[in-house]
């Protein structure tokens, strides 16, 4: 056992490199006294104080965390349904209409929801238009994992329950949420992600005068990629561990104070 | 554990995620209503539409205190951007600054609205010769903004010491020139730009659309393909100045900006760039109004201010566009006013030429013949 | 037992018993159904559907004259609009996709890609996912934030980050060329290059292979390849014979997630491409915010979408058929 773990943990730390070395270039840039991202010359804040005075970069961080926590907060709910029904009730309709936005170019999809929002509703663009797009590319990644999760898992489990005369609710709270839990986080996780990644379904459905964090550090970055653009990300990162880091800290301290009380 | 515990559990923990989220959202929103509420509910408000990094910061501080209104702006890279999400129906800018060919297809959409002349006295300032262009004779419905020149950008030392010349398209197109300088050269991705100049160098008009003339430009192109590094619309200007491209097809404020930051940052080397003689494309932007903004007041308000030389004067001197006022002249620093490559001299900007719109079909075909000579 | 045979057991008590018709509990299942299907469903149909039948009700259209779209009726001549322009429906684009083997071209250059893609993905990710699901319980948690976080910044910036990794005056530049020298093979470029292509792409969808392996491999019973060993199985035969089979579903899924995604990608090519790389993601994006080419564009989309879905099905048909082999 001991040697292959010793295999898996050189594999992963190899990947966890590949993942981290260009990381540690944007972080380190950032501090850098110098304009151009090429050579280290010293330490500086300067960047970081320059965008706190950043006002319009700051509303557009807040703009996109709001569209990013509703966008996966939405596409998780709907993309966890879709991936239950899948495989539960072998629907024809469903899984097509669920992988299809994952299929189709980023590009097409912003420009049919821009035309279908200005011109089949009516709707002015704005942050909900931004969110509804969002949550539609989402879900099929929420679906995909969580189906994964549940393909090939021990239907008896369910079956049980049932027989048990649990409700459906009652089956789907009790059994199967905590079973694909891994899964319905890990899609959470990945639609945040790509919601306060995504240029291009933004810019096609943004609205008039909102600053949108991935428009505005792509606005940046066309002129030059200045260390203002790394401290942003450094930022970002730096907040995406925090709120992660409590939400888990959050989930440990419930968890013992349940299991304190099942022990009862 | 039982598994109803878990269950709760991991309920509890997902709605404690969220929890930042509404809290962001009831306090995004609140500070919202506040911001809003000083210009008036957001009703003083200009709604500008424009190029990345294309108004000096200064000027907005300058023009919000003017008008005592407030500058909002959201930004397009590329001219196609704009275009496309205007032609989805996109509404409520009051102001766009598209580039003349851009400008022609907005006109002939009807998408703009004419200016009223009697709100903008300081017009008078902007030197005759970049008025009445072929996209709008009479100026109905524009004003020229700022100019760029699209030019060859090279590494000076490295040029000189290889004894290449610089004020001709051949050196990026003629393999004899560029087999000493192979991977270190970058051209515009854009197929109007590249054409354009394969165009000039074969001696032809930037906007010529014969069959043959494309096709033996194409020829050229794909000769030269196999020395450029890539093509680039925006890297090529930290690689020039980093000293990793020696030569680039770009624009005049992109080599501007190369300059400035191989001469800031104390590399051994400095950023030249010229024009070359067969001639190359000019873009002038231009401020219209859009049909559908709800303040033309402040927009010919803003207009105007534009057109006052301090003004116009301070995006010239923050990123080295071409300024087409005459009044903004002395206000420029006279390093970029003596700049040839950014004020050209008459006989030069006789040789330059804007680019024109073309037709669905020709569009059609062009992108065909780009797609072709990128998979060759 | 085999899982099919196991599954099928338990469908065929579950029929069994809606046969016996406990009619109330049928009923609320059909409500749970209902639920479950419901929300998706509706939400997916108003902002996926009906967006996508304008796009292809597009593809069947003339491209405007200034972009955009040319009107369906015919137009109101004016002062502005020149006199005998198309209107109304037409098969032109795709006469024109199909009028040229270019295009052809770009799709199987853009599969290879996306193939390649896939397949180095798989390679790294798997190990990482494998030891993610067999850490302890407080470790695993953090080990998959950190596959995610690089996520958090963001894409541009990491694929900047590469061309500064890959540059000719790069550390890595410089050793590969150093080792390259002395082997006496000419020095050669990172940047600009299909290499780098590859490299952004793997880096931009490495986590859309970890998180479903990792997710599928996480509720593997150990106590089967405890069992395997006991029967005297190698560590290999435990892997190939054990895990990897039980894997598939993850692997498919993770699959698509990268497969799928990298054919829509421009902006990996674009930075970090040489002068010949071009997908058809590019050559889409062009077709909007370069030629004003919107049916032409929709053509390329809806072509993709198909090849992309028959491609999903076909690899769903081996798989079922692979899985059905196993199990006989």
């Amino acid at each position: 056992m001991s040697r292959s773990t010793r295999w898996l943990w050189s594999a992963a730390i190899l990947a966890y490199a590949f993942l981290y070395i260009p990381l540690a270039i944007v972080v380190m840039y950032s501090f850098n006294d110098s304009r151009l991202n090429a050579e280290w010359v010293g330490f500086t804040l300067f960047w970081y104080e320059a965008l706190l005075n950043n006002k319009e970069m700051l509303l557009a961080a807040r703009n996109s965390l709001i569209i990013a926590l509703s966008a996966s907060f939405s596409a998780t709910l709907l993309g966890t349904m879709a991936g239950l029904a899948i495989h539960r009730y072998k629907l024809k309709v469903l899984p097509v209409l669920v992988f299809t936005p994952v299929a189709m170019p980023e590009i097409l999809l912003g420009v049919s929801l821009l035309l279908f929002f200005l011109q089949v509703l009516n709707l002015t663009l704005g942050m909900i238009s931004i969110i509804i797009a969002h949550t539609t590319f989402c879900i099929g990644f929420v679906a995909v994992i969580v189906r994964a999760r549940l393909q090939g898992m021990d239907e008896s489990i369910f079956e049980a329950a049932r027989d048990l005369g649990a409700s459906p609710w009652q089956t789907f709270r009790l059994i199967t949420l905590p079973l694909i839990m891994p899964a319905v986080v890990a899609g959470a996780l990945m639609s945040f992600t790509l919601s306060i990644d995504d240029f291009v379904i933004t810019f096609f459905t943004k609205g008039v005068g909102e600053p949108i964090l991935p428009i505005q550090i792509y606005t940046m970055i066309k002129v030059a990629v200045t260390p203002e653009v790394n401290a942003v990300s450094t930022l970002l990162m730096l907040l995406t561990l925090i709120m992660i880091i409590i939400a888990g800290k959050l989930e440990a301290r419930n968890m013992e104070a349940a299991g304190g009380e099942a022990g009862k | 554990m039982s598994i109803r515990a878990s269950a709760r559990t991991h309920l509890g923990a997902i709605l404690l995620f969220l929890l930042p989220a509404l809290i962001l959202f009831t306090t995004g929103c609140a500070r919202q209503d506040e911001s809003e509420a000083v210009p008036g509910r957001g009703e003083n408000v200009l709604h500008l539409f424009n190029w990345n990094n294309y108004i000096a910061p200064e000027t907005v501080r300058h023009f919000e205190k003017f008008c005592n209104c407030k500058l909002s702006q959201d930004y397009y890279s590329d001219n196609e951007e704009m275009l496309a999400k205007l032609a989805a129906g996109a509404t409520g800018y009051d102001l766009i600054v598209p580039t003349g060919n851009a400008m022609d297809t907005l006109i002939r959409q009807g998408a703009l609205r004419p200016l009223d002349k009697s709100l903008l006295p300081n017009l008078r300032n902007i030197n005759p010769a970049y008025l009445e262009t072929v996209f709008d004779p009479g100026n109905k419905y524009s004003v020229p903004y700022a100019y760029t020149l699209t030019l060859l950008g090279f590494n000076e030392e490295k040029i000189r010491e290889l004894e290449l010349p610089t004020d001709t398209w051949a050196i990026i197109f003629e393999p004899k020139y560029l087999k000493k300088i192979k991977g270190r050269v970058t051209v515009l991705d854009s197929q109007r730009e590249l054409m354009a100049a394969a165009l000039k160098y074969l001696g032809y008009s930037v906007n010529d659309t014969d069959e043959e003339h494309w096709k033996q430009a194409a020829e050229l192109i794909v000769r030269a393909k196999p020395y450029w590094a890539a093509f680039s619309n925006t890297s090529y200007i930290k690689e020039l100045a980093v000293g990793n491209l020696w030569l680039a097809h770009g624009y005049s404020n992109d080599m501007f900006q190369a300059a400035l930051d191989a001469k800031k940052t104390g590399r051994g080397f400095t950023i030249g760039y010229s024009t070359p003689r067969e001639g190359a494309v000019l873009a002038l932007d231009s401020m219209v109004l859009q049909r559908s903004g709800n303040r033309p007041d402040l927009a010919h308000q803003f207009i105007n201010f534009m057109l006052e030389g301090r003004n116009s004067a301070e995006l010239t001197n923050l990123i080295g566009s071409g300024n087409p006022n005459m009044d903004a002249m002395q206000y420029i620093r006279p390093e970029i006013a003596n700049n040839k490559a950014i004020f050209p001299d008459p006989e030069l900007l006789a040789r330059l030429e804007m680019l024109r719109d073309l037709d669905r079909k020709q569009r059609r075909s062009l992108s065909r013949l780009w797609t072709e000579i990128k998979l060759r | 037992m085999t899982k099919k045979a196991e599954q099928g057991r338990t469908e065929g008590r579950a029929e069994e018993r809606a046969e016996v018709g406990i009619k109330e509990r049928t009923a609320r299942q059909r409500m749970a159904k209902f639920f479950v299907a419901g929300p998706p469903l509706v939400f997916l149909t108003v902002f996926f559907v009906v967006p996508s039948l304008i796009m292809i009700a597009t593809s069947f259209r003339f491209p405007g004259e200034f972009g955009g779209l040319a009107p369906i009726a015919a137009p109101v001549v004016s002062a502005h609009v020149s006199q005998g322009l198309e209107y109304g429906f037409t098969l032109e684009a795709y006469q024109f996709f199909f009028s040229d083997i270019l295009y052809a071209k770009i799709f199987l250059k853009s599969f290879a890609v996306a193939a390649a893609t896939t397949l180095i993905c798989l390679v790294m990710a798997y190990p990482l996912a494998l030891l993610i699901s067999r850490s302890k319980k407080h470790l695993r948690n953090l080990m998959v934030l950190l596959v995610v976080l690089p996520f958090a910044s963001n894409f541009l910036i990491r694929i900047y980050a590469w061309m500064i990794i890959l540059g000719p005056e790069s550390g890595l530049s410089y050793f590969i060329n150093a080792v390259l020298g002395a082997l006496g093979i000419t020095p050669i470029t990172l940047l600009f290059s299909p290499f780098a292509v590859l490299v952004g792409m793997v880096y931009v969808h490495l986590p859309f292979m970890v998180l479903p392996l990792y997710t599928n491999l996480e509720k593997h019973d150990p106590a089967l390849l405890d069992a395997a060993q006991d029967l005297g199985a190698t560590r290999w035969q435990r892997f190939w014979r054990v895990t990897w089979p039980l894997s598939l579903p993850g692997v498919f899924s993770g699959a698509a997630l990268v497969f799928i995604p990298v054919l829509g990608m421009f902006a990996v090519p674009d930075i970090l491409g040489g002068t010949g790389d071009i997908l058809i993601g590019n050559l889409i994006k062009d077709q909007f915010l370069g030629t004003r080419d919107w049916p032409f564009g929709s053509v390329l989309a809806i072509m993709l979408t198909l090849a992309v879905l028959a491609i999903a099905g076909l690899a769903a048909w081996f798989a079922r058929s692979a899985v059905g082999q196993r199990a006989t």
